[in-house]
């Protein structure tokens, strides 16, 4: 099967994720916890369209654009709606991309409601949940639920901006199904979720 | 640096990030067999080598009433090697005993037994497995003439059907539970045999409830329902296996009528499981403790066996009989010859052609009779006078423990070499504090036979050593006292090599360079070689190459409840702890669960007048214990549920030391108690 992205004819197998072709950012999408196609970081333009990398299947003929003005103006924003809302002094990755993109997160004024006031929640032993650095991609609860551990201890709570993950009924961990095993805490992009270890 | 976790034998693999003297976090690679995920113990309870309880300096004394002494490394192992040379001497090999330890390396593990057979000529050499799986290798060895899990753990991403045998996967081998569980979500079916409501049991398709220690007689019947409906394989049994006939007729007796009497279970849902298990084509089973620690342990995993085979499911992908190996490195303590009947590699110690071999590469005559096993060791102490104890903790993992203790006491002469002070440590004249996991070099083999680096990260804390270095000094010591050859090795790398060329056909190919990346499966005999992922597929290890039929029947277990001891007590572990909890009590598991609790059915509870979260004493012929009660439906009525990981309220000062006849396995999982409210 061939392709073109960017200009460029490229091989790729049957059922390939376009992801696994191009080069451009990822947040949300992680192969052992199968998320993907929240974030809107990932993607890319196809005939026109915007469609996220990592949910869309490359399909033979497809002219891909990855690069184009209104992507990376696209994401500067993106990331720039990042910074305001959530603390990412914790993602090392995130803040080398919004150097990347030149993003000015201040160029928004300041951001009425935004997550960064959030105190830690430590109602465990193990590790920490500081939603105040959370940027939503749902990695933790799909690490939890169908993609690792089938305990489904964590859910998305809320719609749109208010959305967040959390335990059923905001109930401390230790009275849902959880079994610490802090595959959420590995596939957290952001240090929300970050071991008790960790802290000094 | 990536090294291998030290509870489980799934042998996750994991990234401990060290900063100031501790483990700050622990990350898992993309590699198998965990590819990136974990459960809580290898993610958060890897800092026990930090413990306070660390043993740090070496320690003699001359008799139990006297305190210990710290003296220096020389004074430790020469005062020794000097002791068990009197023994030897005194009493021949018979009066010494030497356990390696399945949370020790490879290397570790043949060196120990390599000092006992090589230099103190004796094949007194055990260690804890005898009380884990000892009935499987019994079992899978007299059938197939293997005893290992038959298929990879990835196999488990092409299993149809799990019938899965009194194991709590979830807690006790939790990644494979997870990786279960999601197969079951993408379609699989899973059949849970257990009288435990467990995390399996919530996920199964099928749940099994028969009473505890009844299980051979539900798979005997599920045989003869899959013979009388024409489900079994024919093609198969004719050529592949032996013994077909007369096993067939000795299942005569076992109807879904009486199977539904004595084990619990409704005969539709035993006739369901066994048509379900017989007609899928890729049906895998695996089992762990449930199934072996009984006084037919062995006898059961038989059951198992034939059940397998006559519906043709061992030697496919999978499939296959899958016993789940519980210590890190159960497996290759095995393999390593850490057993009283086997050399490295499984060869028998009374087969002259075996003996040959080893007595080539380590220049000495070897003793031909088999040894004794752990728990005759400890019954034949005060005969047995010298014992080489390495990283195990009897006084809590072995049964009847007032019993135990006696005998220690009156063992005369003990070593304990071990990372942490334990139960058992009271009962030593020579202490050797060894380095930790995190603190040397070598390898595990985890329960899919998957052979995997162990990376040193730290430098042990006091005078610690690593215990292939204390062995190997003692064994110089030996050595020189009995005029016998003795080689040293300056690190592990350099007693792989020997191992490669002790065990050609199983570990030649696997070099420390291959493992560099992720681990490698034996039988691996050529470098090139990728390492067997599915056993038997062609033929069967035994002398005609046909796996046997063995007919098993059942038997009660050996205590049922009385009017003085009205219920089950059934023994096992937690998610947070580990064994006699030496590890993760002094981790910051701990935290998670502090305490013991056993489980009492809600009707039980009532009838006793017992609250939840109540303090009860559970009471046996043996002695007794506290315990908090929780009062849930996870236990069936009339069984209650102890985990034995708690020292201070040691739930094996309750069990019996009823053996299996064949593999010497206690039963653990039925003695019977009563309950007693505290006033
Ligand atoms: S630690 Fe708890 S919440 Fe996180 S993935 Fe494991 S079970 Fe789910
Ligand atoms: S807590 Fe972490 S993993 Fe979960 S949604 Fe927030 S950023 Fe993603
Ligand atoms: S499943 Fe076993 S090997 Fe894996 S992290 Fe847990 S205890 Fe360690
Ligand atoms: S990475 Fe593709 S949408 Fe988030």
């Amino acid at each position: 099967m061939r392709l073109n992205v960017n200009g460029q004819e490229v091989e790729a197998k049957e059922g390939a994720l376009l992801l696994e072709l191009v080069d451009v950012p990822t947040l949300c999408h992680h192969p052992h916890t199968e998320t993907h196609g929240l974030c809107r970081l990932c993607l890319v333009e196809v005939e026109g369209r915007l469609v996220p990398a990592c949910a869309t299947q490359a399909t033979e003929g497809m002219v891909v654009r990855t690069d184009t003005e209104t992507l990376r103006s696209f994401r500067k924003t993106l990331l720039e709606w990042l910074a305001l809302s959530t603390d990412l002094s914790l993602a090392p990755g995130l803040e080398e991309l919004l150097l990347a993109y030149g993003a000015d997160p201040g160029r928004w004024g300041e951001m009425p409601l935004t997550r960064k006031g959030r105190a830690p929640i430590r109602d465990n032993p193990f590790f920490l949940r500081d939603y105040a650095k959370c940027v939503n991609c749902r990695r933790c609860v799909d690490a939890c639920g169908d993609g690792i551990m089938g305990v489904y201890a964590l859910t998305l709570e809320g719609r749109g901006l208010l959305a967040h993950p959390t335990t059923p009924l905001d109930r401390p961990l230790p009275e849902t199904p959880c079994v610490f095993c802090g595959n959420c805490v590995q596939v957290c992009p952001t240090g929300a979720l970050r071991p008790l270890s960790l802290e000094v | 640096m990536r090294t291998t976790c030290p509870y489980c034998g799934v042998g996750c693999q994991v990234e401990p990030m060290v900063q100031g003297g501790r483990i700050v976090q622990v990350l898992a690679p993309d590699i198998p067999p965990n590819h990136g995920a974990l459960c809580v113990k290898g993610r958060f309870g890897l800092d026990f080598p930090f413990s306070g309880k660390r043993l740090l300096y070496p320690m003699v004394r001359e008799s139990r009433k006297e305190p210990f002494r710290r003296v220096s490394w020389d004074e430790a192992l020469d005062f020794a090697a000097q002791r068990l040379l009197e023994v030897f001497r005194k009493r021949g090999p018979e009066g010494l005993a030497v356990f390696p330890s399945a949370k020790t390396t490879n290397e570790e593990v043949y060196l120990a037994q390599k000092l006992a057979r090589a230099l103190l000529e004796t094949n007194n050499v055990d260690h804890c497995s005898r009380l884990c799986h000892s009935s499987s290798t019994a079992a899978l060895s007299r059938s197939l003439g293997g005893a290992s899990m038959t298929n990879p753990i990835e196999d488990i991403w092409k299993t149809d059907l799990f019938l899965v045998v009194g194991s709590n996967t979830t807690e006790t081998h939790p990644v494979i539970g997870a990786m279960i569980k999601k197969r079951v979500r993408q379609g699989a079916k899973l059949i849970v045999v257990d009288p435990r409501y467990t995390g399996m049991a919530e996920a199964a398709t099928l749940w099994l409830r028969p009473h505890p220690g009844t299980d051979l007689f539900l798979f005997n019947a599920m045989a003869r329902y899959i013979l009388e409906e024409g489900l079994w394989d024919q093609g198969y049994v004719e050529e592949r296996t032996e013994g077909f006939a007369e096993w067939r007729a000795s299942v005569e007796g076992y109807t879904l009528e009486e199977a539904e009497r004595i084990t619990g279970v409704k005969r539709e849902n035993i006739a369901l499981a066994a048509r379900l298990y017989a007609t899928t084509e890729r049906a895998g089973v695996y089992w762990a403790m449930g199934l072996t620690q009984h006084t037919k342990g062995t006898a059961t995993v038989q059951a198992l066996v034939n059940l397998a085979l006559l519906t043709g499911k061992v030697g496919e992908e999978g499939a296959g009989l899958n016993p789940l190996r519980g210590q890190n490195n159960v497996q290759g303590a095995g393999d390593m010859g850490g057993l009283p009947d086997v050399l490295p590699g499984y060869r028998k110690v009374a087969d002259q052609e075996a003996r040959k071999r080893f007595e080539n590469l380590w220049g000495v005559t070897l003793n031909p009779k088999p040894g004794l096993r752990m728990t005759e060791i400890f019954e034949g102490i005060p005969e047995v006078e010298a014992i080489y104890l390495i990283g195990e903790d009897p006084v809590t993992s072995e049964p009847y423990q007032d019993h135990l203790k006696a005998k220690l006491e009156a063992l005369p002469f003990l070593i304990v070499q071990d990372i942490l002070e334990n139960e058992t440590t009271p009962f030593a004249h020579v202490v050797l504090p060894a380095a930790s996991f995190l603190e040397k070099e070598g390898t595990f083999t985890n329960t899919d036979r998957r052979v995997q680096r162990v990376r040193k990260i730290l430098n042990p804390p006091g005078e610690a050593r690593p215990d292939w270095w204390i062995i190997q000094e003692l064994g110089k010591r030996l050595a020189q006292g009995l005029g016998r050859p003795w080689t040293l090795y300056s690190r592990p790398e350099g007693i792989w090599e020997e191992v490669r060329r002790a065990v050609p056909e199983m570990m030649g190919g696997i070099t420390y360079r291959r493992l560099e990346e992720e681990g490698v499966r034996w039988p691996c005999p050529k470098e090139d070689h990728p390492g067997e992922a599915v056993l038997f597929r062609e033929g069967f290890n035994t002398p005609s190459g046909r796996a046997r039929f063995i007919p098993v029947h059942f038997t009660p277990p050996a205590e049922t409840p009385s009017e003085e001891y009205p219920l089950t007590l059934s023994t096992g572990r937690v998610l947070y702890h580990w064994h006699g909890g030496t590890l993760s009590r002094n981790s910051r598991l701990q935290e998670a669960y502090p305490e013991l609790k056993v489980e009492v059915n809600p009707k039980d509870a009532q009838r006793l007048g017992i609250q939840d979260g109540e303090v009860v004493q559970v009471v046996s012929r043996r002695g007794r214990i506290r315990a908090k009660a929780w009062v849930t439906d996870r236990t069936p009525e009339g069984v209650v549920y102890a985990p034995f990981h708690f020292a201070e309220a040691p739930a094996n000062r309750l069990t019996l030391n009823a053996l299996d006849p064949i593999s010497r396995i206690p039963e653990y999982k039925v003695s019977a108690v009563r309950l007693e409210k505290l006033d």
